[in-house]
């Protein structure tokens, strides 16, 4: 850590050499130690030594910013002169800005040294175990990594930030077959500071092992009726992300696309849902210490019992529509959990899917959106019934939101986000 | 020079193991205009070493952001630890894949530096184009994007090279507003091999395209919901790529293969009509560049075009050495890696489906009631080539004729069932090169195919 802060008081002379009065810059040096498991059996041992400096440079209201892996004297330069001469091309536009001075910040976080021969042990165990369990589970790539890094930080303003941290991350893909029947494939991962728990009971790593293990044999749905999803925690995510990305996201609000544009403190979704992009919580793996903006980074509650909070806004984005920034890099979703459980919300279903991912793209801006079920089971009369193939669910995302029928008390935490089952109601679902 | 340095450190590979020493860089520029506000506006440049040990099966990789000697000689050592290391919780013990010969490829590809005002300017250009000609449009995105890569092979026992890949576009977003006041939006990308001059020194060229897409999209203001349901359909030359890369290609990837994919059981054995002949092409396609060109992957296996259906029978996977090795088959170069940090895995480069003999005209003439689909903006598929293409430019077939445009909706199905249905294929390839693969990570790769007339599921609303 001490050579990078070497290297940014190096950094540091050089920009103030070229009289640049506003600017913010970083610097990273990281490590990985990844372990790649292909059809079952240990086959890459990847380690990665990597770095990556980027300034952003303000010359007067005209922006430019570069960033490259080249931390010598002469490619440190170079991040100069290209943020330099992007700024110089670049129109003015006084939205471009960064935080007021948040002040000096210094800390470390997760787990820096790895337990390599722990985490090899958990590998094995997890293999073992699925081998056991389930025998006809695939495991078609396992990456199982070690990341550490030193990041610092520091504008014009005053702001300095320096973080050292590390974790673990896990991550499967994985295909069921017996005989000639075979799945098509899924995949979920966790990131955790400790290896205290095997990994197959971490995040929804068993229930996406059973899912798929369940789908050998799928069934084609006749017809098309308008039914209920109980959406899995991993599918929410999905829809959560896109959720805030066609309502209340910075582009959208910037071109004045979003449906949501003038919605801020009305009701619009269910009065069940709660999302909040959390920072400091003890089921995050790891916190941001400061935002792409230079802000120290906060929790930010989006919607509060289907009421909208705030747009989840950039520092540019705030300035150029007059609202307020939200001091959070995103990703981090928490929705709150519901008062049933998953299965008093499947009970609860005439017919629909149990949906474990859905194959499409994002829908369009009017929230419309259609795909694939993947991994997905029928529900009738409240019981899960068949794995299904060849199934098409569509409908609106904004109405979607606002037909939730219950959110279950189980919540899945992955290191990343918090999430629980929702059920919804009014959607398309069509076979062959 | 650079090539040099590294040469010297073949001294340094282990005997016994087959080992890679990659330099690798990558360049990036970006520039995004919404609505007439610049809100992206950066470049990017990384660069570093890696080497890969293959010890007789077990492999170990590692990599430095530095291009220094020091840097080649620190991943030589680390990888060869590596492999030792993984070695001894491994129960793998594979012959290591027979040398395809070696020698050096001649270089290829150059790549042209702009400047950032310039770039800027095109952009702006294309950006007052726009707003100035189509007013009523309700909001419009443009967004240059540029990245080349820089490859420098230097092998044990294969072929060693310096290849140099360069592609550039500009984007076009452009949203209306329906009566109803719902959005609707269309994009095309601009560009394709090559550096900023080579694409964008005269952006009016593009103009004819740009007002295509215009008159497409007033179309979808006005358009419908298709009619969900299995229908007969016209799909255009950027789905038919679509479908060659997403639902068959990823499943006739070796190492898909080996993971169950429906292609495990179909080899030579027909899985479309007579009519389909699709090939991942190296770096030539009817006698002209492909759109990205690959000569030598990072592997150092020269690379060559990989015929993977022949007139509706499949006859080829797309392989790594290693892979070629198990299943009895020739690799053809198809193990690539996108940054010096990346690993190769086995990924596509320029695959086709080959043209036929119909114009598209007759094609849409033959139809009664059905669709032709035009553009889609993502498309998915599974192991067992069950697929889904989100459409966003299309229209309604009625009695022989174009109808109405479409609203956004989705085609579904399993390849080697659709592609059975195929019963007349145009005489036209569509290409699309600007894209990014995923698979662990991303690669540039390009698509294309001809117009193909065959059934489908639509998804409707």
């Amino acid at each position: 850590m001490s050579d990078l802060k070497k290297l940014a008081d190096r950094f540091e002379s050089m920009i103030k050499g070229r009289d640049l009065a506003k600017y913010t810059y970083s610097l990273t040096e990281s490590e990985k130690q990844e372990f790649n498991i292909e059809h079952g059996e240990f086959k890459l041992l990847r380690t990665v030594y990597s770095g990556r400096g980027s300034l952003k440079v303000f010359l007067g209201e005209r922006m430019g910013s570069a960033n490259g892996t080249d931390l010598t004297d002469k490619g440190l330069e170079a991040l100069i002169e290209d943020a330099t001469a992007a700024a110089q091309s670049s129109p003015e536009d006084p939205a471009h800005d960064i935080a007021p001075d948040q002040g000096k910040h210094e800390r470390t976080q997760g787990v820096i040294e790895p337990d390599l021969n722990l985490f090899i042990e958990r590998i094995k165990e997890f293999l073992d175990t699925v081998a056991k369990e389930y025998p006809r589970v695939r495991i078609l790539n396992l990456g199982a990594s070690h990341d550490k890094w030193t990041w610092l930080c520091r504008n014009s303003n005053g702001s300095d930030f320096c973080e050292t941290a590390g974790c673990y991350t896990f991550m499967i893909e994985i295909s069921a077959a017996e005989g000639d029947a075979t799945t098509g494939f899924d995949y979920t991962a966790v990131t955790t500071k400790d290896l205290d728990t095997p990994f197959i009971e971490r995040g929804d790593i068993r229930r996406c092992i059973e899912s798929i293990d369940a789908s050998i044999y799928p069934e084609a749905i006749e017809g098309e009726f308008k039914g209920s999803l109980v959406i899995t925690p991993s599918c929410a995510t999905d829809f959560i992300g896109m959720l805030i990305g066609n309502y209340a996201s910075s582009g959208v609000v910037i071109d004045g696309t979003s449906l949501w544009l003038d919605k801020v403190g009305e009701q619009v979704v269910s009065d069940s849902l709660t999302l909040s992009l959390m920072n400091e919580d003890e089921r995050i793996t790891l916190s941001d210490l400061a935002t792409g903006d230079d802000f120290l980074a906060e929790n930010a509650t989006i919607i509060e019992k289907g009421v909208l909070k705030q747009h989840f806004l950039g520092l540019y984005a705030a300035n150029k529509t007059g609202r307020p920034v939200v001091k959070n890099n995103g990703g981090n979703y928490v929705v709150e959990p519901g008062d049933k459980s998953l299965d008093e919300l499947i009970a609860g279903v005439d017919k629909g899917l149990v949906l474990g991912r859905f194959s499409g793209g994002n829908p369009g801006t009017n929230g419309d959106f259609s795909g694939v079920a993947k991994n997905s089971f029928l529900i009738e009369n409240g019981r899960i019934k068949c794995a299904v193939s060849e199934t098409m669910v569509n409908g609106n995302l904004w109405d979607m939101f606002k037909n939730i029928r219950g959110i279950s008390k189980e919540l899945v935490c992955n290191g990343s986000t918090v999430m629980p089952y929702i059920a919804v109601d009014g959607i398309n679902i069509s076979g062959k | 020079m650079f090539q040099d340095m590294l040469e010297k450190k073949r001294e340094l590979f282990a005997d016994g193991v087959q080992t890679v020493l990659r330099g690798h860089s990558n360049r990036n520029r970006r520039v995004v205009i919404l609505k007439g506000n610049i809100v992206q506006n950066t470049r990017s440049e990384s660069s570093g070493i890696s080497a890969r040990v293959n010890n007789n099966g077990t492999f170990g990789f590692a990599s430095v952001a530095q291009t220094t000697p020091e840097a080649a000689e620190k991943v030589l050592r680390a990888a060869t630890q590596n492999a030792s290391l993984l070695a001894q919780h491994a129960n793998r013990s594979i012959m290591l894949p027979p040398s395809l010969g070696t020698g050096m490829l001649e270089p290829h590809g150059v790549v042209n530096d702009a400047a950032q005002k310039d770039i800027i300017e095109a952009c702006q250009t294309v950006d007052a184009y726009v707003e100035k000609t189509y007013p009523d449009l309700t909001t419009r995105t443009i967004v240059y994007t540029e990245d080349s890569q820089d490859r420098t092979i230097v092998s044990s026992d294969a072929w060693n090279g310096h290849m140099i890949t360069p592609r550039c576009y500009i984007y076009v977003f452009i949203t209306a507003t329906t009566e109803s006041g719902n959005p609707v939006e269309l994009f095309k990308a601009f560009g394709g091999y090559g550096s900023f001059k080579d694409n964008f020194s005269d952006v009016t060229k593009y103009y004819p395209e740009i007002d295509e897409l215009y008159k497409r999209l007033m179309d979808k203001k006005e358009g419908v919901y298709a009619q969900s349901g299995y229908k007969t359909v016209v799909l255009g030359g950027f789905m038919s790529g679509m479908l060659a890369h997403e639902a068959v290609g990823h499943t006739v990837e070796a190492d898909l293969v080996r993971g169950g994919s429906v292609a495990g059981k179909n080899l030579n054995k027909k899985v479309a009509s007579d009519l389909v002949t699709m090939t991942d092409f190296a770096y030539t396609y009817n006698g002209s560049p492909a759109p990205l060109p690959v000569y030598l992957d990072d592997e150092g296996t020269v690379a060559e075009d990989e015929v993977l259906i022949k007139d509706g029978t499949l006859v080829g996977y797309m392989h790594d050495r290693e892979s070629a090795q198990h299943y009895g088959m020739k690799a053809s170069g198809n193990a690539r890696a996108w940054g010096f940090a990346d690993e190769p895995l086995i990924r596509m480069r320029n695959t086709c489906i080959l043209p036929g003999k119909s114009t598209l005209e007759e094609m849409i003439a033959s139809i009664d009631d059905g669709y032709y689909l035009i553009s889609s903006g993502n498309g998915q598929a599974d192991l067992t080539g069950e697929f889904m293409f989100g459409v966003t430019c299309g229209y309604e077939i009625k009695n022989g004729k174009l109808g109405k445009g479409l609203l956004d909706t989705t085609v579904s199905g399993v390849a080697f069932d659709m592609l059975k249905t195929v019963d007349m294929v145009s005489d036209k390839v569509e290409w699309s090169s600007s894209g990014f693969c995923g698979k662990k990570q991303m690669m540039a790769v390009s698509m294309g195919g001809p117009c193909m007339r065959c059934k489908i599921m639509i998804g409707g609303r």
